[in-house]
C-alpha cells in the first residue's frame, strides 16, 4: 500500500486543520492554562463530531471504522496545534478494550467513547507494554477484585469516567473497569509540564473493579503500539508546526544587512531540521500503513517511528526557541509551549531508551 | 498510462531479469568500480537490455527509447533492485550526460549519440569538477578558445586544463565538459559545455588514488584538444544551465540509489558482526544498532516516498537533496556504530570481515562530498526546498578574471598538492 496519503486522507486532513485553525488556534492553550481547565468541553464536542472519537471503533459499536493511517493524520493536525483533548486516552482505552475481545466491555464502553461522551483512559502510567512489578511509575495489584496500588502519570485521569487498571492477578495480569468516584480510588491531579496533557496520580485503596475478559497482556502490548503511533503522530506535526514558524521567523527577520535565514549557521540547521522531520514522515507513514494492513508488523514499524521523530522534535522545539532569539524566549512566544510538549511528549509512553530495547527485541524475534 | 499497463511492464521487466540478470548476493559490492576486462561483457549487456525494451524506458523513440513515463522507469527500478545488473559503465552516461543531451542538444547530437549510449556501444563520462573548482564548480578554470588563424575549420575550439574525480575516463569513448569560454563576465555566464571525444590527441587519463587506496576516479589533463564547432551542447556561453541540469540529474540518481542490504555498514552486517566478535550483548552498544536501524529504514522508505511522489506526478525537486544529506550523513553514523561493533579490532586485525567493514568505515565519508557537500546540499534544502534567501555573496555580480578561487594558500604538510586536488568530487 502506499506510503502518500490519498484523496480521502488528504481531505480528512484539511478537515481537522480547519478546525483546529478556527476552534483551537494557540491562544485557546493559554486560556486553558490560566483557567487551569484540562481542556475545553466545545473543542471536545467539535471533535467528536467530526468523528475523530470513532475513528478505530467498528461500526457496530458507532464507529466510522476509518482505519489507523486516517487517525494518524488527525493526530498530526492536533500536535501541530497542541489542542488540548482526552483524545489520546480514549484511543489507547478503545484499543485496548477492542484487542481484549470482551463483549460485554465492548458494547457497554465503545459507543460512549465513539459518540465522545464517555471518557476513558488506560492507567499504564510513562511506560510501554504490560507493567513490571516494583517498576517506579507503579502497579496495582488485584485481591479478587478489590484493587490496590499507585499508577501515575495517568493520562486524563482527572476527568475520565471510566479508568482501566492493569493488575496483577495472581500470576497473570488482567484488566480492570473502575468507574469514577469509586470508593477507594483516589484521583490526584499532577502540574503537567505541559498542559495540552493533563496528568493525574491514581491510589487504589481496596477499590473494587469489575474483571474484563480477554488477554491482558496483549491487549496493553496493542496500546503501546497504538501509543507510539498516536504519539509520534502529534510528535511530527509538532515538530512541523515548529519549523513551519522558525523559517517563516528567519526570511523575515534581519540582522547584518540580510535576513538571518541567508546565514548558514541559520540555514543550515533548519535544512538539518526538515531532513530529520522528512525521515520521519516517512517512517510514520510507514507505521500508519503498517497497522492497517501489515499487523504482523506493526510494533516494529510503530517504535521505528516513534524513534525516528522523538528526539528531533525536541531538538526543532528548542531550536525553535533559540533561532527565534531574544523574542522566542518570552511567555509572550509560543515557542515554549512546544518545547514543553516535546520534552514531556519524549518522555512519555516509553522514553528513549526503553524505545531502542524494545525495538531491539522486537528485531531479536523477528529474527533480524 | 494505466496502473495495469505499468503492473504489466513490471512482470515482464522481472521475468527478463530473472533469466538474464545475475541476483544480488554477497561479494558484489566492487568499492572500484568495473575493470577494463568487464568492459565487454557489459557492453553486450546492455545491448540485450536495449533489445528487450528496458533501456532508455522514458526516452523518445525516435532517439532510441522506449517513449514510456516515469512510472514504468520507476517499476523497472524497483523490478531491478534484487538483481545486480553489471551495467556500471553506462549509470553515468545514461544518468547525466544523456539525459542532457536530451534536453538541450541539437537534432544532429540527439540522432548521432543517444542510440548507440543506450546500445551500450559507445560509453560517457562526465568532466566536471577540477582541482580548484569542487562545490563551486562554476569557478572553473579549463578553457575553451575559438582557433583563429588561417586555414582552421570556422569555429572549432581548443580546449586546456584539468579535471578530476572523474569516473569511468580510462574507458569512455564521450565525455561532456564544461570550460570557460568568457573570463570577463561573472562566473556563471562564461561556461560552455562540449562534448570531448575522450581518443583525440591531447587528452591523457590517470588515475587518482583514494583514501582507501583504491583508484576509482581519475584525472583528465587536456593540452590542446580540438573541439569541432558542432561539440557545442546548449548555447556559448550558456553552459551552467545545462551542468545545472546535469547535476541535478546526478542528485536524484545518487539520492534514490537504495544501499544494498549487504553494505558493510549496514544494521543487518553489523548486528551479525556483532554477534560474531562477541560485541552483541553490551546492553549500550544493542541500542546504537536499534537506532542504525531507524536511520538505515527511514532513509530507505524516504526514498519510497520519493518514488511514489514522482509516479503520482508530483516532481520530487530539490527534496532529491533530502535524500542525498539523508544518505551521507546514515553513511556518517554507521561508522561510528562499526566502530563500536570493531572495538580493538578496528586498530589491527587478520579478519576478512572486519577488513571490509574497515574499508566501508574510510569510504563513508566519500559520500559526504561526492554529487555535492553535505553542505550544498544543506544550502539547497535551505533555499529551494525551505525557501529561505541565498548568501548574498559577491561571486555572482564580479567578473570571473577578478574572483578568488580555489585554495588560496598551501597549506602545510598538504604534500598531496594542497592546492591541486581540492575539488568535491562532482562527478562522482
Amino acid at each position: 500500500m502506499a506510503l502518500i496519503l490519498n484523496g480521502d486522507e488528504e481531505q480528512f486532513q484539511q478537515s481537522v486543520r480547519r478546525l483546529v485553525a478556527e476552534r483551537s488556534p494557540l491562544p485557546k492553550l493559554r486560556e486553558l492554562m490560566s483557567s487551569g481547565q484540562p481542556f475545553d468541553p466545545e473543542v471536545w464536542k467539535q471533535l467528536s463530531a467530526l468523528g475523530l472519537t470513532g475513528l478505530i471503533i467498528p461500526a457496530e459499536h458507532g464507529g466510522a471504522e476509518a482505519g489507523y493511517s486516517v487517525l494518524s493524520v488527525a493526530f498530526a493536525e492536533l500536535g501541530a496545534g497542541l489542542v488540548a483533548s482526552p483524545l489520546l486516552a480514549d484511543t489507547l482505552a478503545a484499543g485496548a478494550v477492542a484487542r481484549l475481545g470482551d463483549d460485554a466491555a465492548l458494547s457497554r464502553l465503545l459507543p460512549g467513547i465513539a459518540s465522545g461522551e464517555l471518557i476513558a483512559t488506560l492507567a499504564v502510567g510513562a511506560q510501554l507494554g504490560e507493567p513490571q512489578l516494583g517498576e517506579h511509575s507503579g502497579t496495582a495489584r488485584a485481591d479478587g477484585d478489590a484493587l490496590t496500588g499507585e499508577i501515575a502519570p495517568v493520562l486524563n485521569a482527572a476527568q475520565a469516567d471510566v479508568l482501566l487498571i492493569p493488575a496483577a492477578a495472581g500470576d497473570a495480569t488482567a484488566l480492570f473497569e473502575v468507574a469514577a468516584g469509586t470508593p477507594g480510588l483516589e484521583v490526584t491531579p499532577l502540574p503537567s509540564l505541559d498542559h495540552s496533557r493533563s496528568l493525574a496520580r491514581v491510589r487504589l485503596d481496596g477499590a473494587p473493579g469489575r474483571r474484563l475478559d480477554g488477554d491482558a497482556a496483549a491487549a496493553l502490548g496493542f496500546a503501546a503500539d497504538l501509543a507510539n503511533l498516536a504519539v509520534a503522530s502529534e510528535q511530527l506535526g509538532g515538530m512541523g508546526a515548529c519549523l513551519e514558524m522558525t523559517t517563516e521567523y528567519a526570511k523575515i527577520r534581519a540582522a547584518f544587512g540580510r535576513p538571518i535565514g541567508a546565514f548558514q549557521g541559520v540555514k543550515h540547521r533548519l535544512a538539518n531540521l526538515r531532513t530529520s522531520w522528512e525521515l520521519a514522515h516517512a517512517a510514520l507513514r510507514d507505521a500508519a500503513r503498517a497497522a492497517d494492513s501489515r499487523p504482523a508488523d506493526f510494533p516494529r514499524a510503530a517504535c521505528v517511528a516513534r524513534i525516528a521523530v522523538s528526539a528531533s522534535y525536541v531538538d526543532a522545539a528548542v531550536a525553535t526557541v533559540q533561532l527565534h532569539g531574544g523574542i522566542g524566549f518570552t511567555w509572550e512566544h509560543d515557542a515554549h509551549l512546544y518545547q514543553k510538549n516535546a520534552i514531556s511528549q519524549h518522555a512519555l509512553f516509553g522514553g528513549p531508551g526503553e524505545q531502542l530495547d524494545r525495538l531491539t527485541s522486537l528485531l531479536a524475534d523477528a529474527g533480524a | 498510462m494505466s496502473e495495469r499497463s505499468v503492473d504489466d511492464f513490471r512482470s515482464r521487466a522481472r521475468a527478463w531479469l530473472e533469466q538474464n540478470a545475475p541476483r544480488r548476493g554477497d561479494g558484489d559490492n566492487e568499492p572500484g568500480g568495473p575493470g577494463r576486462a568487464d568492459i565487454a561483457a557489459q557492453q553486450a549487456f546492455q545491448a540485450r537490455l536495449y533489445d528487450a525494451g528496458f533501456a532508455g524506458i522514458t526516452w523518445p523513440s525516435e532517439y532510441g527509447g522506449q517513449g514510456l513515463t516515469n512510472a514504468e522507469q520507476i517499476a523497472f527500478g524497483e523490478a531491478a533492485r534484487d538483481f545486480a545488473l553489471p551495467v556500471g559503465a553506462f549509470v553515468i552516461g545514461l544518468g547525466m550526460p544523456g539525459p542532457t543531451i536530451l534536453e538541450l542538444g541539437t537534432e544532429e547530437q540527439k540522432k548521432r549519440y543517444l542510440p548507440k549510449l543506450l546500445r551500450g556501444e559507445e560509453i560517457w563520462c562526465q568532466l566536471f569538477s577540477e582541482p580548484s573548482a569542487g562545490s563551486d564548480v562554476a569557478s572553473l578554470t579549463t578553457t575553451a578558445a575559438r582557433v583563429k588563424g588561417d586555414g582552421e575549420a570556422d569555429g572549432e575550439w581548443v580546449l586546456n586544463g584539468q579535471k578530476v574525480w572523474t569516473s569511468g575516463a580510462q574507458y569512455s569513448d564521450y565525455g561532456a565538459v564544461i570550460a570557460r569560454t568568457d573570463p570577463t563576465v561573472p562566473k556563471h555566464n562564461g561556461i560552455t559545455m562540449f562534448i570531448v571525444d575522450m581518443h583525440a590527441p591531447g587528452v591523457t587519463v590517470r588515475p587518482l588514488k583514494v583514501a582507501t587506496g583504491a583508484t576509482p576516479f581519475n584525472e583528465v589533463f587536456f593540452d590542446q584538444v580540438r573541439l569541432p564547432a558542432d561539440s557545442v551542447i546548449g548555447e556559448v556561453n550558456d553552459g551552467w544551465r545545462a551542468a545545472v541540469v546535469m547535476l541535478r540529474n546526478e542528485r536524484v540518481a545518487i539520492g534514490t540509489m537504495a544501499a544494498p542490504r549487504t553494505s558493510p555498514l549496514s544494521y543487518d552486517s553489523l548486528s551479525g558482526l556483532a554477534a560474531r566478535l562477541g560485541s552483541g550483548a553490551d546492553p549500550g552498544l544493542r541500542r546504537k544498532l536499534a537506532e542504525l536501524y531507524v536511520r538505515e529504514r527511514s532513509v530507505r522508505l524516504f526514498g519510497r516516498l520519493l518514488r511514489e511522489e514522482a509516479m503520482a506526478g508530483r516532481d520530487p525537486g530539490p527534496r532529491g537533496s533530502v535524500a542525498k544529506l539523508a544518505g551521507a550523513e546514515l553513511g556518517t553514523f554507521a561508522s561510528l556504530v562499526a566502530a563500536d561493533v570493531l572495538g580493538p579490532a578496528a586498530a589491527a586485525s587478520d579478519r576478512e570481515d572486519v577488513r571490509e567493514v574497515l574499508n566501508a568505515m574510510l569510504s563513508a565519508p566519500g559520500s559526504s562530498i561526492a554529487g555535492g557537500t553535505n553542505e550544498i546540499q544543506r544550502n539547497i534544502i535551505g533555499e529551494r526546498v525551505l525557501g529561505l534567501p541565498k548568501d548574498p555573496g559577491v561571486d555572482r555580480s564580479t567578473p570571473f578574471n577578478q574572483l578568488r578561487v580555489g585554495t588560496l594558500r598551501r597549506v602545510e604538510g598538504g604534500k598531496v598538492g594542497s592546492d591541486r586536488r581540492t575539488g568535491d568530487g562532482a562527478d562522482t
